[in-house]
């Protein structure tokens, strides 16, 4: 049977390392200190979403006494990314290699130094699988999205600089910008 | 169904443009235990099941996984094994965490109770306002998110995609249209494309 990981190519990761005791505001810091505008995982191509957060205890249902103590706050990776976990995870840890070795060394188990196979491996080993995923875009890659809107902003652009061509010139401009779309 | 684009009202660090995340833990019945895993089964099975939630046209990925037990790194970490099973949701959308809740639960109803009718103090999806309420006692906010197209609704990915298959198509074929022609193939490509632009 499938992965429960992968809805058509999109591969949906989850990791999960318990923080250093003492470390939490420390990891709390660094993660808000990530530029939100031009996020470390830019230069993870592959990568859909993402998200870092801090689990410091389980939700208590209101009204009950469901406490479940995690013994110490944790730190939850997910990403929807296209391909394979494997090769996502070793560029995961080369092409936001600074960002990530000062995320994961205030966890538990993180090897010292925090990088390459040996990250690579510890994140593979804290990883927990899915249950069930959904992805709206199935077989899509995120180059092909990119490529995509920018054809559509492309296209918009052009039909309204075409308004005013003569229509001697609007099939020369027209192969010009999308001739070799 | 569409979403209009609104300032999300969600904490600024569960949003990323016009995209907004949710990222939830529920704690399960006793016997969320074993109806959970055949949920996902039945759902990977007969994929039908996500047609409702593909109609909805602002979710972009969605998972959920019950967390019974976590990795274990050795010592300082103490817990391994979890006291009660707990539901792990996340999803991305467009739009506000409001419209998010009240278009789940108006269109996803019979999901709704299949997913969430496990978790402890589950009220049901209707009315909206006690499921809202429900939904936010149980949400723990991001610390960093990121989407890579954080500027596109589910609607507008769907339309370029869709249009860029059109685009090619078109211009592979105004290669070989006579320049006194192309006005009029441009218009009728242009009548074509519009309902995606």
């Amino acid at each position: 049977m499938r992965s429960p990981n992968i809805a058509g190519r999109t591969y949906t990761l989850m990791v999960w390392t318990p923080i250093l005791p003492g470390r939490e505001e420390d990891l709390r810091s660094t993660l808000d200190g990530l530029d939100r505008t031009r996020s470390p995982l830019l230069r993870v191509p592959r990568t859909h979403m993402a998200r870092w957060l801090i689990v410091a205890g389980m939700p208590v249902p209101p009204g009950t006494k469901a406490q479940d103590p995690l013994g110490g706050p944790f730190l939850l990776f997910t990403s929807n990314f296209d391909g394979d976990v494997d090769s996502y995870l070793h560029e995961l840890c080369e092409l936001m290699a600074d960002e990530a070795a000062a995320i994961w060394s205030h966890c538990v188990g993180c090897p010292r130094p925090p990088e390459g196979a040996a990250l690579k491996a510890y994140l593979h080993r804290n990883q927990v699988d899915a249950g069930f995923t959904f992805a709206a875009y199935r077989d899509a890659s995120v180059q092909q999205i990119r490529t995509a809107l920018d054809k559509r902003e492309r296209l918009i652009d052009f039909a309204v600089r075409a308004q005013d061509m003569e229509p001697a010139t609007r099939r020369t401009a027209f192969l010009e910008e999308f001739g070799s779309a | 169904m569409n979403l209009p684009a609104v300032a999300p009202d969600a904490p600024p660090s569960n949003v990323a443009g016009r995209t907004t995340s949710i990222t939830l833990f529920t704690t399960q019945k006793w016997w969320g235990r074993f109806f959970m895993p055949f949920m996902f089964t039945a759902s990977r099975a007969v994929p039908k099941t996500l047609d409702a939630m593909d109609r909805l046209s602002f979710i972009s990925f969605a998972s959920w996984t019950l967390i019974r037990e976590l990795p274990y790194n050795g010592p300082p970490q103490t817990v391994r094994r979890l006291r009660y099973p707990h539901l792990f949701f996340e999803v991305s959308f467009n739009g506000s965490w409001a419209q998010y809740i009240d278009s789940s639960v108006r269109v996803l109803t019979t999901g709704m109770f299949s997913f969430w009718s496990s978790s402890r103090t589950f009220p049901g999806p209707l009315p909206a306002s006690p499921f809202q309420r429900f939904f936010k006692s149980h949400e723990i906010d991001t610390s960093h998110y990121y989407c890579a197209y954080p500027d596109a609704t589910v609607t507008i990915v769907r339309s370029a995609l869709a249009l860029e298959e059109r685009l090619d198509m078109f211009a592979h074929r105004a290669q070989n249209i006579p320049e006194a022609a192309f006005d009029g193939a441009w218009d009728a490509f242009l009548e074509d494309a519009q309902r995606f632009l």
